[in-house]
């Protein structure tokens, strides 16, 4: 049975920097996989290694069994990724109706009618220009964009960054509800406590390497070997 | 003298427009293509002496359109083969290519059509004053302004409300998201290079209608095309409409009043824009604000 995303032994660079040694990941069906780690520790340039975006020098990523590896990111994303990247990259200066418009339109349950109906929110604030957005709200419209192309994977880049608690309560319930509803989710966070949650399994990245990988039950467990793998400051 | 005002005005208007159409297309490919299109001129040109060639067998109005649409062809091919390996390198790599393209294309020219210029004949309907005291006023005139409006409008209203337009602006403020949401940036940036070939085809055979063919046509116009931008604020596409017609109309006036600056009085202002306002006129985040 081939896993929905599985990233085999990826060496990443940028430049001559070698960031990523030997990474291998695997997202079953349905699951929720936590990627923690600190700061620099390699989780960014994981999610852009699998979208191409900065393509592995070697390894393999497959979607579904098939090779993706540094193919175009459009193709990656067609094929059934929707990226939820750091830091939301919302267009601007665009309405949040028109960031809508932006990913092609692929059949399925979800269309601009569907992800208002999900976040009433940005249905309210359709005319309002992206850049004008709170950032909880920048968060539901880059979930929002993501869930267009009507993918099977999700993968999320840091989606509770900088926003209120209440907020990061509401954003992490929509991520819950999309894998209730079926769709497999990575999920990157600096907040290992809150990715935890969420999880199934977890991985654990250091300086470009995996440290840990496990179910998310251990780590929610065990506080101590969570604050030293993933160095999590704010646990409650 | 107020009619000598009005008519160098009217003058510096309809060159202003040729100056504007060729900004917009220079403006949406360095936008998304991220490229200076040198070869930018000779591709106007090559849209005039391609509606000078099949002008005789189509008439004037289907010229109009399909003599730029020739010159879009090769500016595909240009794109596909030339101009896309060197995206994602230093901006000087597509430069120096235009810049090279440039020559070799307006030598081209010279050895098909000729080195002497000559005239682009119109309907003769086109070419007769509509008054006589509007006596600068002729239908050809009318019909470079008409033309050139519904084409703006038509362009902007695209940009703003279909799905190519919303993703060529979404891909000026960030192309390597446009893709990662699925957006095919091979053909985004080939679509909109040929937009922008296609405004210059066009601003040809306008331009060659009212000043005639020659070889350097384009040349001679893609300096104050850049400088139009730059005015109007790069980055901004009615930026660079507003920049082009107000330089244009600024060397129309001077040339009446003195004549010997028509030619400096446009980078006159574009030095007194960059100090006072170096963003340009218009310049800001948005494509089309
Ligand atoms: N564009 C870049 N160029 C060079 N080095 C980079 C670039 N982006 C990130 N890095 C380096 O790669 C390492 C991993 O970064 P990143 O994947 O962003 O970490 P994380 O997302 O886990 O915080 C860091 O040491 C960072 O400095
Ligand atoms: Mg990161």
């Amino acid at each position: 049975m081939s896993a929905v995303l599985a990233l085999e032994g990826l060496n990443t660079f940028y430049g001559k920097s070698h960031i990523l040694h030997g990474v291998s990941l695997r997202v079953e069906e349905g699951e929720l996989v936590a990627l923690l780690g600190r700061n620099g520790a390699g989780k960014t340039t994981t999610l852009r290694s699998i979208m191409s975006l900065t393509p592995p020098r070697t390894g393999r990523v497959t979607l579904h069994g098939r090779d993706i590896t540094r193919a175009p990111p459009y193709r990656i994303a067609r094929a059934g990724v929707g990226y939820v990247p750091e830091g939301r990259r919302i267009f601007g200066h665009m309405s949040v109706h028109e960031n809508l418009q932006v990913p092609p339109a692929v059949s399925g349950p979800w269309n601009i009618g569907a992800v208002y109906e999900l976040f009433p929110r940005l249905h309210e604030r359709r005319h309002s220009k992206g850049g004008r957005l709170s950032g909880g709200e920048q968060e539901m419209l880059a979930i929002a964009r993501a869930l267009l192309l009507n993918p099977k994977l999700l993968i999320l880049d840091e989606p509770s960054q900088g926003l209120a608690p209440v907020i990061v309560q509401e954003v992490m319930r929509a991520i819950a509800r999309m894998k209730r509803e079926g769709l497999s989710v990575l999920l990157v966070e600096q907040n290992a406590r809150l990715a935890l949650q969420l999880a199934d399994k977890a991985y654990v990245l250091s300086d470009g390497e995996v440290v840990h990988q496990g179910p998310a039950a251990v780590l929610r467990a065990d506080t101590a070997r969570m604050e030293a793998l993933a160095g999590v400051s704010h646990l409650g | 003298m107020e009619a000598l005002l009005i008519y160098s005005a009217f003058n510096g208007l309809i060159t202003g427009i040729f100056y504007a159409l060729m900004a917009l297309g220079l403006s949406l490919i360095l936008g998304l293509n991220g490229v200076i299109n040198f070869a930018h001129g000779t591709f106007m040109a090559l849209g005039a002496y391609l509606a000078f060639t099949i002008e005789p067998y189509v008439g004037f109005w289907a010229s109009l359109v399909c003599a730029p649409l020739l010159a879009v062809v090769l500016g595909l091919l240009v794109e596909r083969w030339l101009i896309r390996p060197l995206y994602g390198r230093d901006p000087l790599f597509s430069l120096l290519l235009t810049f090279g393209l440039a020559m070799i294309m307006e030598d081209l020219i010279r050895t098909i059509w000729g080195s002497v210029g000559q005239p682009f004949a119109l309907p003769a309907y086109l070419n007769t004053p509509l008054s006589g005291s509007l006596f600068f006023l002729t239908g050809y005139r009318l019909v470079v302004i008409l033309i050139t409006a519904l084409i703006t409008g038509g362009l902007f209203a695209a940009l703003r409300y279909t799905r190519i337009g919303i993703r060529i602006r979404a891909g000026n403020a960030d192309l390597e998201t446009i893709s990662a949401m699925g957006v095919n940036i091979y053909v985004l940036r080939a679509a909109n290079f040929g937009i922008g070939i296609f405004l210059a085809g066009l601003a040809g055979i306008l331009a060659a209608g009212q000043l005639g063919l020659s070889p350097s046509m384009g040349s001679s116009l893609i300096m104050p095309s850049f400088v139009a931008i730059i005015v109007g604020g790069v980055g901004s596409l009615m930026g660079s409409v507003l920049g082009g017609l107000i330089i244009g109309i600024a060397s129309g006036l001077t040339a009446a009043l003195y004549p010997v600056a028509q030619e400096v009085v446009i980078y006159a202002i574009m030095a007194v824009v960059l100090v006072i306002r170096p963003r340009g006129l218009l310049g800001q985040e948005g494509l089309l604000e």
